[in-house]
């Protein structure tokens, strides 16, 4: 994966077959994992704090709607143009933000079923047909970040514009 | 014939600063960002850049800070903004709380 393109209106990455499939495929499966109950406050003794707490997990909840939707409009015909050699992905600042939101929500939403390891390595293999999808699905959408992030620092290739 | 009026001296009008009870009361929170196994840390940098502003450097310090002893405060603010932050933190699925300053 690398960008080809940068400029005012958004980038342009280029992504082999495999890569495109996968992140589509990504994409098409958000949400992976149903939601997990966040926390406001670890020590805050104020009444304010449970109002805040539920108010925090609607918040999430209406959040993940929006970014499933705009997962679908990431998906649209013509966003991921099929070429010979793979996708072109063009992408506003907005949709990339999105795109990263989406990403580390799989990551998270994986390493929370897995039972949040300390260890994203494990020295075992998965037990389980369960643990290898979530471990593979947490890996790629870690992959992919690391892709689109890196981008920031020039480290992949870059185009003209 | 007019009599002669002793000067008046014009006490020195002092402006007080008005200190509002509500800022001088209210309480304030620390945006506390916890480590996690599982965020990467090129993630929590680009995430502290973009919902603060900060320049690369400060955003890696402060990632930095909160992989190595565990949690760092980003920045201390009244309830509502730092309700707003964690928030913003954790639709990014950051591990983010407000504690009360005091």
């Amino acid at each position: 994966m690398r960008l080809v393109r940068q400029n005012k209106i958004g980038w342009q990455y280029h992504l082999n077959h495999r890569e495109g499939d996968c992140l589509r495929s990504l994409l098409s499966q958000f949400p992976v994992t149903a939601s997990v109950q966040a926390k406001i406050s670890k020590t805050d003794a104020d009444p304010k704090t449970v109002e805040r707490e539920n108010l925090l997990n609607e918040s999430l909840a209406e959040h993940r709607k929006e970014l499933k939707k705009k997962a679908m409009n990431l998906l649209a015909p013509g966003k991921f143009k099929r070429g010979e050699k793979g996708f072109v992905l063009t992408l506003s600042l907005e949709e990339r933000e999105i795109l990263l939101q989406i990403l580390n929500d799989i990551r998270i939403g994986c390493w929370h079923v897995l039972g949040e390891p300390e260890e994203l390595e494990p020295e075992t293999p998965p037990q389980t047909e369960k643990e290898l999808v979530y471990y593979n699905l947490m890996n790629l959408a870690g992959y992919f970040e690391v892709a689109f992030l890196n981008t920031y620092t020039g480290d992949l290739q870059r185009g003209h514009d | 014939m007019p009599s002669v009026l002793e000067p008046i001296t014009i006490p020195k009008r002092t402006v007080k600063k008005e200190i509002s009870s509500k800022d001088q009361f209210a309480p304030t929170y620390y945006v506390i960002c916890w480590n996690d196994p599982v965020n990467l840390m090129v993630f929590v940098t680009h995430v502290f850049m973009k919902l603060f502003g900060w320049d690369r450097q400060k955003a890696e310090k402060h990632m930095m800070e909160v992989h190595e002893k565990g949690k760092s405060v980003l920045v201390r603010e009244g309830a509502e903004k730092a309700e707003f932050y964690v928030h913003q933190l954790q639709n990014y699925k950051l591990q983010a709380t407000m504690e009360p300053a005091e």
